[in-house]
């Protein structure tokens, strides 16, 4: 019997493997060796035509020395911060009214999937013909409504890229938030409402007595897991401004990527391991909080 | 009394600004698709309406659009059903059977999730390229199945863990094996999930650009949101009408999706992301 025992054992240890090895593989070869050979030619001068040559720690100094680079940090984290926010602000109202019995509700549902299923390089291009100086959308409001009298170069100044990418940017992802949010919201027991209504409370105070204290874990999470996305933005950028004017809406990503393209394979890959290391940082915070959960439930 | 108002108007107001918030983008992409000048709301010239930009961008040889189309849809469909069917097998191991890795390998993946996609492309496009790859689909395949695996290990875990163990006991007492306990029992019954984490993967993969646009050269293997980021025209002056039907072609297959696997898609959203 005891020498049946293991023998079993052995089997299923033997068939784990096996039922996992196309997947350990296959992320081995696609992301881990990627990302350590990213890491490694960090520390190389890996340029087109020239022999490569270990310089140590030499392309991390110069990042640190380029005022672009800066400018990038700057740009990744006001952008992460100010989009976030908003998305959070408005996840929330979107959540609260689909989880009301209102009309409509499965066609809402369908309509608030949408931006977020749309590949954003597509609607990016949509976006850019709505700020478009001569004819665009905004412009014909600006006019129009007579906030100023002249139009707007919405992509052409620096506040004004700014906040085209920060509105398309919420447009698009909004949807994810206000899904996961309403996924939270459905776990809250109705009694808990009909309780504080018979006590006579007033809807606002509901949302900050009962509502909101009940969602922070799923908003913890879903704010956790939308910042680590927005600070690999790259593809919205890349369409709507292509990083400027002046490089003032460059994100980190798209800083790597012009220097991976240009031929400049170490410094590119030493800005793409500072991304790895702020995006690193934050999925530390994300999966401990996850599991804060799990213990919780 | 007064509150109930109160709520009603806050609700509506709600309600249509949420569709405004939506959906303006898609009326003014569909109402340029359709005009003869892209300039009509603020310019001399009137709207007038024409089908001339589909007929151009759907006949002219030098397009590609619905190449792109199809390379799309045929990389994220390949992607999706591999992804999904490496991370069944995966999750019935961890969820089915002891062995030293059954909590690491989840966790790992869901650490690997979060990994920027610029990290990894530098060093992909070398790879690639050593792999004589570039320019074919294998070059987004391979990546998109990976990129897909954590999300969907996650999503099978939780609906594998769901299942009772009697089920297998019983079926290897008949004399099956792991295999055919995974795709004659434990798949089906859990058809739902391996859906909606297929079709998850399938919108991710059909909306990703940082990979597509750097080991893609050409129409061969260039997928759709990288063809039209890049359609210029060849006279200087921006296209608007051809960009936005093609913008239009390449939204519909996403409006269809949503429309009728709505509720496989949230499931799957809240699955990933929550229990995740």
């Amino acid at each position: 019997m005891q020498l049946n025992k293991i023998e079993f054992n052995k089997k299923e240890i033997r068939d784990a493997y096996l039922f996992n090895a196309p997947l350990i593989l296959i992320a081995l070869i696609f992301i881990f060796l990627p990302v350590i050979g990213t890491l490694i030619t960090s520390f190389f001068r890996d340029v087109t035509f020239l022999p490569g040559k270990f310089i140590g720690l030499e392309n991390y100094k110069r990042l640190i020395g380029d005022s672009h680079f800066w400018q990038s940090v700057e740009f990744t984290l006001i952008f992460v911060i100010v989009s976030v926010s908003l998305e959070l602000f408005f996840g929330v109202i979107f959540a609260l009214l689909l989880n009301e019995t209102i009309p409509g509700r499965g066609f809402m549902r369908v309509a608030i999937l949408i931006p977020w299923a749309i590949p954003v390089a597509i609607s990016a291009r949509v976006w850019q013909l709505i700020y478009n100086y001569d004819f665009g959308v905004f412009n014909y409001f600006v006019l129009k409504l007579g906030i100023s009298n002249q139009p707007v170069s919405w992509l052409g100044t620096t506040a004004g890229a700014f906040f085209s990418i920060v509105i398309s940017d919420v447009w698009k992802t909004t949807p994810f938030m206000t899904i996961i949010i309403l996924a939270g919201l459905s776990t809250i027991s109705n009694d808990l409402y009909k309780q504080a209504m018979i006590d006579g409370t007033n809807f606002l105070q509901r949302f900050f007595r009962i509502t909101l204290p009940l969602l922070k874990p799923v908003l913890v999470v879903a704010l956790l897991f939308r910042t680590i996305d927005a600070i690999r933005i790259f593809d919205l950028v890349y369409v709507l401004t292509g990083g400027g004017p002046g490089g003032s809406t460059t994100p980190l990503s798209l800083y790597a990527y012009d220097y991976l393209v240009s031929g400049d394979f170490g410094y590119g890959s030493a800005a793409s391991v500072i991304v790895f290391l702020l995006a690193a940082l934050l999925a530390i915070l994300y999966i401990k909080f996850g599991q804060f959960k799990e213990v919780v439930k | 009394m007064r509150e109930t108002t109160v709520i009603k108007l806050l609700k509506f107001s709600g309600i249509v600004f949420l569709l405004i918030f939506c959906l303006t983008p898609f009326v003014w992409m569909l109402l340029v698709s359709l005009s003869k000048h892209p300039d009509f709301l603020l310019s001399q010239t009137p709207l007038e309406l024409t089908l001339n930009n589909y007929i151009q961008i759907l006949t002219s040889s030098s397009v590609h659009l619905l190449t792109y189309l199809r390379n799309s849809i045929i990389i994220s469909l390949t992607a999706a059903f591999f992804s999904t069917f490496l991370a069944s097998l995966s999750a019935y191991a961890i969820t089915r059977l002891t062995f030293p890795g059954r909590v690491v390998i989840p966790v790992v993946l869901l650490a690997v999730s979060m990994f920027p996609q610029i990290s990894i492309v530098g060093y992909l496009f070398k790879l690639m390229t050593w792999l004589g790859w570039i320019n074919t689909y294998y070059a987004l395949i391979f990546p998109y199945i990976t990129l897909g695996l954590p999300l969907a290990l996650w999503i099978m875990l939780s609906y594998f863990s769901r299942l009772s163990k009697e089920l297998d006991k019983a079926a290897l007492i008949d004399g099956a094996n792991r295999f055919q306990i995974l795709q004659k029992i434990i798949l089906p019954i859990s058809l739902p999930g391996a859906f909606s984490t297929f079709m998850l993967i399938f919108i991710y993969s059909f909306n990703e650009f940082l990979f597509a646009l750097m080991l893609t050269i050409d129409y061969k293997a260039r997928t759709i949101p990288v063809g039209i980021a890049l359609f210029e025209g060849l006279h200087g002056q921006i296209p608007w009408g051809y960009i936005m039907a093609g913008a239009v072609v390449a939204t519909i297959p996403m409006v269809l999706l949503i429309t009728f696997f709505q509720k496989y898609i949230i499931q799957g959203l809240t699955e990933g992301a929550i229990k995740g």
